[in-house]
């Protein structure tokens, strides 16, 4: 049973907020843009990618070449919803 | 006894008849840190024993120290014992130690963690104790580290994997830019606000330069040690850097590093093919992991796209190795706006991305001193 979309939202945005040691991103905005509005670099990347990794088993890393779904929290969680059940039939 | 040694000598170029020396044949494999115990090892008896008055450093070893360092090898502590007795060691030894795991726990998990925490492989530890419990036990759970007596520790200078062919200014630094690496990112840790704020407020200096003939060694170094920030399927060899030093198809730039903490050196390196009017294409782009979070990436990935724009290339791609221990380039590159086509990953398992160059480039910090780019 997964979890719905804006409650991986809300969860991301406290992970994000961890593991960049900026508790004022626990109030990001859903559709803002992670490299461009939140600031987010390559080290911080990775850093969120291994806890969303650890927390829903979905490997962003391996299933996105470009890493499309970092642009927004909205499209990471989407992701994550999409893939969280294993790897569609 | 035998089978402690056995670890010691696994790595022994095998099958070689012309390698059959007397001292043992062991460690062919590259030593990037050596993990050291405290009792016993390090120190001529038991720090618990006597705490306010410690035994002496052990001095055969603590001169293995200090050689090994020379050579841009790292330190680090794995004990039983409280943190304290790392601050003695360090003191009687005056060797840098880039890390301290000090406790009760396992051993082999105290050095899973130094290695993370070093962004070095648990193949490139060698780990001393004269305990041969512990041995055993980092032995049986990390086959791949290199497990050594004390009386092994004494002859590893004399043994290929502690003897880079190499030894490059930033190498023989390396242990104390680990130990300023921990004084900034404990500061980091404390500090509000976003990273560019940290690197602006920490004095953060970043230099991109057109690469010389003195930079070869480093050049080389970076290309064999770097994995996580490192786009190219094989590293260069000394030759090729060389030739693309010579060509003037290429461009080849490094990029050095400092700040109030430190002067890293040179951390950084990217080759760029010039196409006319045509794509441009990166080869390597490279940067030493100990630079992770500091930019340097950024600022290449940057100063690529500007200097092929200058040049009046329509387009820049860099073809990167898809892994999962190379996670922090990939990232970069799609903050640069860099994209391959989904599902494209050739055999080589590399992929090609790329970007326009019209419209808005990546812009560069100014604390990016960047050279303007050949004419």
């Amino acid at each position: 049973m997964s979890l719905p979309e804006a409650a991986v939202t809300a969860e991301l945005r406290q992970i994000l907020a961890e593991v960049t040691g900026r508790p004022e991103l626990a109030g990001l905005p859903g559709q803002a843009g992670l490299f461009t509005e939140a600031g987010l670099d390559s080290l911080g990347g990775a850093l969120l990618l291994r806890q969303v990794r650890r927390r829903y088993g979905v490997d962003v890393a391996a299933e996105d070449l470009n890493l499309d779904a970092l642009q927004t929290l909205d499209t990471l969680a989407a992701f994550i919803c999409e893939h969280q059940d294993g790897p569609a039939g | 006894m035998a089978p402690e040694r056995r670890s010691a000598y696994s790595r022994s170029p095998s099958g070689d008849p012309g390698n059959t020396q007397a001292s043992p044949p062991a460690g062919t494999k590259p030593v990037k840190c050596v993990i050291w115990d405290i009792d016993n090892t390090l120190i001529s008896g038991v720090y618990l024993e006597s705490p306010d008055d410690p035994p002496p450093a052990d001095p055969e070893l603590a001169a293995v120290l200090r050689e090994l360092a020379g050579r841009g090898i790292l330190h680090a502590l794995a004990s039983r014992n409280p943190p304290e007795a790392a601050d003695y060691v360090r003191r009687a030894t005056g060797a840098q130690f880039a890390a301290a795991e000090c406790g009760w726990g396992s051993k082999a998990a105290a050095i899973g963690r130094i290695a993370a925490g070093l962004g070095i492989g648990t193949d490139a530890i060698a780990f001393v104790d004269d305990d041969m419990l512990e041995r055993a036990e980092v032995s049986a759970a990390l086959p791949e580290v290199l497990v050594l007596t004390p009386e092994d520790a004494a002859e590893a200078p004399q043994w290929p994997g502690f003897s880079p062919p190499v030894i490059t200014a930033e190498a023989r630094r390396r242990g104390e830019l680990y130990a300023a690496m921990q004084r900034r990112q404990a500061e980091a840790a404390a500090f509000g606000g976003s990273r560019e704020e940290f690197l602006r407020r920490v004095g953060t200096r970043i230099a991109i330069a057109p690469a010389a003939a003195g930079d070869l060694p480093r050049l080389h170094e970076l290309a064999v040690r770097t994995h996580q920030l490192n786009s190219a399927a094989q590293p260069l060899t000394l030759a090729e850097f060389g030739g693309l030093l010579k060509s003037a198809a290429h461009v080849v730039a490094t990029a050095a590093l400092a700040d109030d903490f430190a002067d890293d050196g040179t951390v950084g390196a990217a080759v760029l093919e010039r196409n006319g009017p045509g794509q441009w294409l990166a080869p390597a782009v490279m940067v030493s992991c100990r630079a992770l979070g500091r930019g340097v990436l950024d600022a290449l990935l940057a100063w690529l796209c500007r200097t092929a724009a200058r040049g009046g290339a329509s387009a820049l791609a860099v073809p990167c190795l898809v892994t999962e221990r190379n996670l922090p380039m990939r990232l970069a590159l799609a903050a640069a706006g860099m994209r391959a086509e989904p599902g494209a990953v050739a055999a080589d398992g590399r992929a090609l991305f790329r970007r326009d160059l019209g419209g808005d480039l990546p812009g560069l910090p100014e604390w990016v001193s960047a050279w303007e780019g050949p004419a």
